[in-house]
């Protein structure tokens, strides 16, 4: 779990995106580890989501997620 | 029986109320004939014109209202409702609108159920700076109290907009529009207080939603609020934790009638349907012809349609031509029935579903954004429907687990399915073709050959073809 947890981290800080796909994320991770199943890619990113690492950005149809602190703040 | 998974409790408007009576009836018909928006909206007014019931009258008595209520009595802004409708005036001057489009607000560990949004001009606007959107669960068919619904409009009033929807075409209730600090205490009140979650929104699973069901409705084959209810808490983390393509939305409909539209709206429509036979009351047939019962239930008693006909109203008007009279008794061929609910509509003493009641599951409806519209398929043409629904259950997760494999970002299911065809996703949850999913030939081809079901492959020996065959 925390390797896949940092896998996340570290595609989140290396992209050049404020905000990426779910999907994004999940190739990112199956590079490193191709034999992690999606349910523990997401089960990862909830935890980074509940420790503040992680945000979901929303545009009521889509949701995408971002690193904490980048791009857009919560009064924008 | 059904069970909640939590204890009830019964809510007490009066305990729970936030205004008085006199604040909640503040001002008199004639204050708001006298009524002036605080922004010129022409066009906007020009809405409340014609027959129908307008949102801008609406809107109009929630302005008025909370200008009368006294400031202290409000969280957020009392202009709210004025500067929603002056923005949306500025919106028709300049054919744009002025909306932000998302944003990172939600509430602590959910996904979904809050969509933010933002005024792009809040200097002229500032009550709408903040504007954003909960989704609020609504209960299995829509089953309020006034008890319930007067909390929820105070709550609403004190900490948001005092403006809803009933309701969103998913089906969840609307709180339009509040401010990023009262998102946490207005989620608070809804989870702690009126045992209510929030619904869904993003790329997660939608608020599930059904039609009346067995609570009211005596054609309902399945039990479509207790099924409602379990799948919405059974697939909790789906709901508020985004991680597919786009949105995935579940409807369940009791019977062909589909009074949620379920076939038109969801990526995955249960409709309740019968193996056995329509069940007949020859008497009620005659008391039909005899006139004795008016047909429709008496819906068009009003209108100068004649004697009630049973070849003009029903036999004939029958799609699969699957009904007779013979010796005066009605009969049906039940094996050609499409079960379209028509003769049981227009008959409802004489004719009944048959008992032996299940499922019917179609995948893929969706509004158009990057494909046309589209209705669900019928891939599933019967499967009993009983609590816990494992056997649903596992269809559900097949499903899930195809479309985040295969989908791309922001493609529907029913987008997906078209991308690979129908035979791909038959595989996909191991069912074979059945005849009742061919509507016609080439219109959804399920059934090819594939290389292993023909004998000898591919490969054939062209000489002793040849040899037959002449080029
Ligand atoms: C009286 C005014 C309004 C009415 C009658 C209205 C009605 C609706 C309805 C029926 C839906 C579909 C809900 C569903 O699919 O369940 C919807 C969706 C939505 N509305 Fe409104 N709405 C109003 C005002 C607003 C305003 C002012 C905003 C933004 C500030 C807004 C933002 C949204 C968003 C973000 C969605 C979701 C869109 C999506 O799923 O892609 N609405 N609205
Ligand atoms: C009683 C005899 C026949 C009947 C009832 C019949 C019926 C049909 C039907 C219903 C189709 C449409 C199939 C589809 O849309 O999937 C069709 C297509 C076709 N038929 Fe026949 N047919 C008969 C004889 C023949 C014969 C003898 C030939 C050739 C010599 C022929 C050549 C074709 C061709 C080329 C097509 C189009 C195939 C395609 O679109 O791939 N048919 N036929
Ligand atoms: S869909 Fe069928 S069962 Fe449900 S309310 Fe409508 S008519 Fe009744
Ligand atoms: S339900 Fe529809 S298809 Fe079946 S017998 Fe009645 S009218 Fe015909």
């Amino acid at each position: 779990m925390e390797e896949i947890k940092k896998a996340i981290l570290e595609f989140a800080e290396k992209t050049g995106k404020t905000k990426f796909y779910f999907k994004d994320m999940e190739k990112a991770v199956h590079k490193v580890m191709p034999d992690v199943k999606a349910r523990m890619i997401k089960k990862a990113a909830t935890e980074l989501i509940n420790e503040g690492k992680l945000i979901y950005f929303s545009t009521g149809s889509t949701t995408m997620y971002g690193l904490k602190g980048r791009g857009q703040t919560e009064d924008h | 029986m059904f069970e909640p998974k939590e204890p009830q409790k019964k809510l007490k408007y009066e305990e729970l109320r936030i205004y008085t009576d006199e604040e909640l009836n503040n001002y008199t018909e004639e204050e708001l004939k006298e009524f002036k928006c605080k922004h010129p909206i022409p066009d906007v007014e020009d809405l409340e014109k014609g027959p129908w019931p307008s949102f801008v009258a609406d809107a109009k008595r929630e302005a008025l209202h909370r200008r009368k209520l006294p400031d202290d009595r409000l969280l957020i802004g009392k202009y709210v409702v004025e500067d929603t409708l002056g923005q949306l005036q500025l919106s028709f001057d300049h054919g744009e609108t002025h909306w932000k489009h998302g944003g990172i607000v939600g509430v602590f560990g959910y996904g979904g159920g809050v969509i933010g949004r933002y005024s792009d001009v809040p200097e002229k606007f500032p009550d709408i700076a903040h504007f954003h959107t909960l989704r609020v669960n609504q209960p299995a068919s829509k089953f309020y109290d006034t008890e319930y619904l007067r909390t929820l409009c105070d709550l609403w009033e004190f900490r948001g907009s005092g403006m809803f929807n009933f309701h969103g075409s998913t089906g969840d209730i609307i709180f339009l529009g509040t401010t990023t600090e009262q998102l946490e205490p207005v989620f608070y009140e809804l989870t702690h207080v009126l045992q209510q979650d929030l619904g869904g929104s993003g790329s997660n699973l939608r608020t599930p939603s059904c039609c009346v069901g067995k609570a009211r409705c005596e054609w309902s084959c399945i039990d479509t609020q207790d099924m409602c209810y379990e799948l919405t808490h059974y697939y909790q983390d789906e709901l508020h934790r985004p991680a597919f393509p786009y949105k995935f939305k579940f409807k369940f409909d009791g019977c062909p009638n589909c009074c949620v539209a379920s076939i038109a709206r969801a990526d995955m429509s249960f409709i309740g349907t019968w193996k056995d036979d329509i069940r007949i009351d020859q008497e009620a047939v005659q008391a039909y012809i005899n006139g004795e019962i008016p047909p429709n239930g008496g819906a068009f008693k009003g209108r100068d349609w004649g004697k009630f006909d049973i070849y003009k109203e029903v036999i004939n008007l029958c799609p699969t031509k699957c009904m007779w009279m013979e010796d005066g008794k009605l009969m049906i061929d039940n094996k050609e029935c499409t079960r379209c609910m028509h003769c049981i509509n227009v008959m409802p003493q004489a004719l009944r579903p048959g008992k032996d009641t299940g499922v019917s599951i179609l995948f893929g409806a969706k509004a158009p954004i990057l494909e046309g519209a589209q209705m669900s398929v019928l891939t599933i043409p019967f499967m009993k429907c009983e609590p816990p629904y494992d056997n649903i259950k596992e269809i559900v997760e097949k499903t899930w687990d195809w479309w985040m494999e295969e989908g791309k970002n922001r493609e529907r299911l029913g987008e997906l399915i078209q991308r690979y065809g129908l035979p791909k996703f038959l595989e996909v949850l191991e069912l074979p073709p059945m005849p009742q999913i061919v509507k016609e030939p080439r219109s959804n081809p399920y059934i090819f050959w594939k290389e292993e079901d023909v004998p000898g492959g591919w490969q054939r020996d062209i000489k002793d073809y040849r040899s037959r065959h002449k080029r």
